[in-house]
């Protein structure tokens, strides 16, 4: 199930906070999470629900072996560590790499014969988010730092917690764990919660969504009439698209965790802005980020060895990074691109582009990052390469053509204001005006760095308490549009006359 | 302060989210969407088999779009939001001069297990399949042959539109190079943008079918091409009858609910009542021998051509011909002397031409797009003496049944 879909909204969000809210302690309360999350998981492919639970099993039973052992025998409690590790890296591995690797063993002349790709093998809805989510517990049990959960729903209830279950952000144990049974949901936290969600599926439906249709149009397009302007329209969209798609999912799992009194780590902060590579993957999906920096960046020397060994080090996340995101040769290359640019930047550049005017550096990456969005989009690399080619009038049968500059010109309104809105801006406005920070009150960042719950003794100008009855307002109007916007892309008439 | 907005802003969340699916529930369901002219989803059976094969959970999912409160004012926001986007389109559907619609993007077809996403462009290589097979067929065909290819409303309606003619112009002239002597291949596509461009009701302003007037344009043309050009009959003789309230079927695509409907002005001969109507449906039964062999059975058939209790419903264009049948044959009932007979290998444009041709012809219409039907069968078993064909543009990029013409 997904969060931009009628189901969801008006079925099983309301069982769920019905539910929740009925019951009265924090652990009858997990037990509701961990019920309803395993339905939402298993709409549409129930089967795979147990393959989680596997996983989520053995984390939790060698979670204690690792616990057992570190104080005592370091060696014995790698070894668990290991075995928890390999367990849930071989779910992983099984189901989303077998059928790729299997396909590039066939091009061996003699192996084509002998391996079959397996047949009816699907990838279960989130597994490369929850299977790091595991693997974070093990590994912070094995350094110590965290306990062990003796407790199965609440293990179970983080692992499959339905906001952050199928696309993140990515919650390491250690984040939530006193959350896990010590959490307090209060009003104020429900509220920030419920704007952040509307906020996020506004930037998913009326953004990220009207975005992806400009991108498909173009994309569509270029099969009879590649044009430059047409392949400078599958770039931008597409980075417009990914962005407002994921940061929007990622504002729901964040919104809809308040609801019931968690508080996640935020995934995004305005990527677009950056002035550099490296910065950009400061603030793109950031709970990965975090992630590989801290479980495999930093554990093979990080920043602390020799240069060589740095590049060394970049090459070996970047290349996971890149297969992390899908078993294609188009997401290893994507993966290798980032790495050779940090590694470029790492060595001279970035100290250059700090030196220079900021719009060479906004220029720079902004255009390095489109690049690598055509990368990531084309699984035919051969087909990015020729939209690449494209941008610059290779191939193409001219600048541009009468319907595709139609169609960009009436894409320019939302163009702008998904520009506008994937900047600090207008929020940045919002909150002055409002003399205070409705929508992400309650967030913490990636570096630990908290913003308070609206407190108490909050005392609004005549301004503030306008600022704050329209957003109140807009959130309501936004959610009424969305969910117009949910219905049309059901509403299918039947032409038969056509027929 | 505090307290106060965030007590509003949850009890506003929870009222949206409780009211939308107490409304679901509670609202009975409706078995058929007039609005999109098919039955709608209702609550799937369950069963555990259902449920593990995920079977369940897609019929509920369709279950719940079909159902949902409030579904035609919410698609009209949509609308209304994409206008204040100022996107001049929703759903693919161009919004022009004079409440003006016209599909412009369109599910093309590329081959048999895929269509495109919703574009402008189409595959020319299909067109060039569909037209070759129809050169194929004139060649063959030694009766007259009359050939019209309907453009369509994007097409006619050009100058309501800032959309750009690339594409039209770019289809019209395959068809006219492509297209060999033989099929008396008309071209209506100068006319009809002519009469458009005059101020002519040619075209429907919500649906995508040609208007009575405009098919009386082009029964001009189908007699012009028969040399038959003395004995066409004058718009005079038609009497007008207004059916107003047509929202057609590009209404209902494009969801602008502010625009107002079309009027449909029937342009009556007067002399329905001598004429009938008969649907065929064509079954296979084997003889003494066990051979298989075709039988015609008559399911329906009605005085005149048209089915008025189309005009009281949304879909009124239905009413000509009752909508689609696969072989239908239209004669005179009290017919002194022998009348000639045309075979009509048509789509739905065709319907609203009946009135005018019925007046020479006998007709013996079978539908193109079925797929099924053979031109050169049917006009040996009926006697039939001319051939006209009529297939619109959009079925020309969207579909290949064309392709299959013999």
């Amino acid at each position: 199930m997904v969060f931009s879909s009628l189901l969801f909204l008006f079925a099983f969000l309301p069982l769920t906070i019905a539910l929740y809210y009925l019951v009265p302690h924090n652990k009858w309360r997990n037990w509701v999470l961990f019920v309803v999350s395993l339905l939402f998981y298993g709409w549409g492919e129930p089967v795979y629900i147990l393959v989680m639970l596997a996983s989520i099993a053995a984390a939790y039973g060698f979670g204690f072996l690792v616990a057992k052992y570190r104080e005592t025998n370091v060696r014995r409690a790698r070894i668990w560590m290991t075995v928890s590790l390999c367990t849930n890296l071989s779910a992983l591995l099984f189901f989303k790499y077998a059928n790729f690797f299997i396909a590039n063993l066939r091009l061996i002349p003699l192996l084509s014969e002998k391996l079959a790709p397996i047949e009816g093998l699907t990838l279960p809805i989130g597994i490369s988010f929850y299977t790091f989510q595991i693997m974070s517990y093990t590994i912070d049990l094995y350094r110590g730092q965290t306990d062990v959960q003796r407790n199965f729903i609440a293990f179970g209830t983080y692992v499959t917690l339905f906001p952050q279950l199928i696309a993140g952000p990515i919650v390491r144990y250690r984040d939530v764990d006193d959350q896990l049974t010590g959490r307090r949901e209060t009003l104020d936290l429900f509220a920030s919660g419920a704007r952040r969600f509307i906020l996020g599926l506004a930037k998913k439906i009326l953004l990220g969504d009207a975005a992806s249709r400009v991108y498909e149009y173009a994309k569509a397009s270029a099969e009879f009439n590649a044009t430059a302007l047409g392949a400078w329209m599958v770039m931008i969209f597409y980075t417009l698209h990914i962005y407002y798609d994921f940061a929007g999912y990622s504002d729901m799992a964040i919104g809809l965790g308040r609801m019931f009194g968690f508080r996640f780590l935020e995934n995004f902060d305005y990527p677009y802005i950056a002035k550099s590579i490296t910065e950009f993957w400061r603030r793109w999906h950031m709970s990965l980020s975090t992630w590989f920096k801290e479980y495999v960046y930093i554990p093979l020397g990080g920043n602390r060895v020799g240069r060589l060994k740095q590049y060394r080090n970049i090459a070996v996340v970047w290349f996971l990074t890149g297969f992390w995101h899908g078993a294609n040769w188009n997401y290893l290359l994507w993966g290798a691109y980032f790495g050779i640019f940090l590694m470029i930047e790492k060595g001279f550049l970035y100290k250059k582009l700090e030196k220079l005017p900021a719009i060479v550096g906004h220029l720079y990456a902004l255009l390095l990052i489109g690049f690598g969005w055509i990368i990531f989009s084309y699984t035919d690399i051969a087909a990015g390469w020729r939209c690449f080619l494209a941008l610059f009038g290779v191939g193409t049968t001219g600048f541009s053509s009468p319907v595709i500059r139609y169609e960009f010109l009436h894409a320019l309104p939302l163009l702008v204001i998904a520009c506008i809105g994937a900047t600090p801006y207008p929020k940045r406005i919002w909150d002055r005006l409002g003399e205070h920070d409705w929508i992400s009150c309650g967030s913490i960042t990636p570096y630990g760095e908290e913003r308070p719950i609206t407190e108490d003794g909050l005392v609004l100008s005549k301004r503030g308490k306008v600022v704050a009855v329209l957003t109140t307002v807009g959130c309501v109007l936004c959610f009424v549009l969305c969910v117009a916007y949910l219905v049309d892309s059901t509403f299918s008439p039947f032409l038969y006359f056509i027929f | 302060m505090k307290k106060a907005i965030n007590l509003v802003t949850a009890v506003c969340f929870l009222t949206l989210v409780f009211a939308f699916t107490l409304a679901f529930w509670i609202l009975p369901d409706t078995a058929f969407s007039e609005e999109e002219n098919r039955s709608l989803a209702q609550f799937p059976e369950f069963t555990f088999s259902s449920l593990a094969d995920g079977t369940f959970s897609s019929e509920m999912t369709d279950f719940f779009a079909d159902q949902f409160p409030a579904r035609d004012f919410l698609v009209g926001i949509k609308a209304l939001s994409e206008t204040a986007l100022c996107r001049g389109e929703n759903n693919g559907v161009l919004r022009g001069e004079n409440g003006q619609l016209a599909v412009r993007k369109f599910r093309v077809y590329k081959s048999l297990l895929h269509q495109t996403a919703d574009i402008d462009y189409y595959y020319r290589d299909n067109v060039a399949l569909s037209l070759d097979a129809l050169n194929a067929y004139a060649a063959s065909e030694t009766r007259p042959l009359v050939t019209l290819l309907p453009p369509r409303s994007v097409d006619v309606a050009a100058s309501a539109f800032s959309y750009p003619t690339e594409i039209s112009d770019e289809l019209h002239s395959q068809i006219a190079e492509t297209l060999s002597p033989d099929t008396g291949y008309i071209d209506l596509l100068p006319l009809m943008r002519e009469r458009y461009d005059a101020g002519d009701y040619v075209y429907f302003r919500t649906d995508h079918h040609w208007t009575p007037e405009g098919a009386y344009l082009a029964y001009r043309e189908i007699m012009k091409g028969f040399d038959l050009e003395e004995e066409i009959l004058p718009l005079e003789a038609f009497t007008v009858e207004e059916i107003p309230g047509f929202r057609g079927t590009t209404w209902s695509k494009a969801g602008y609910k502010f625009v107002g409907p079309d009027t449909i002005r029937y342009l009556s001969p007067g002399n329905e009542d001598e004429f009938e109507t008969t649907c065929l449906s064509v079954k296979m039964v084997k003889d003494e021998n066990g051979k298989p062999q075709k039988v015609k059975e008559v399911y329906k058939s009605f005085t005149g051509w048209l089915n008025r209790d189309y005009f009281t419903a949304k879909d009124k264009y239905a009413a000509f011909l009752d909508g689609t049948h696969n072989e239908q044959l239209v004669t005179k009932k009290t017919a002194d002397v022998t009348r000639e007979r045309l075979l009509v290998m048509k789509d739905s444009f065709a319907n609203s031409l009946v009135p005018y041709l019925a007046e020479h012809f006998d007709l013996v219409i079978a539908n193109l797009t079925g797929g099924t039907a053979n031109a050169s069968e049917l006009a040996e078993e009926y006697e039939c003496t001319r051939v006209l064909v009529v297939y619109n543009w959009e079925n020309l990029i969207t579909a290949a049944s064309l392709a299959a013409i013999k």
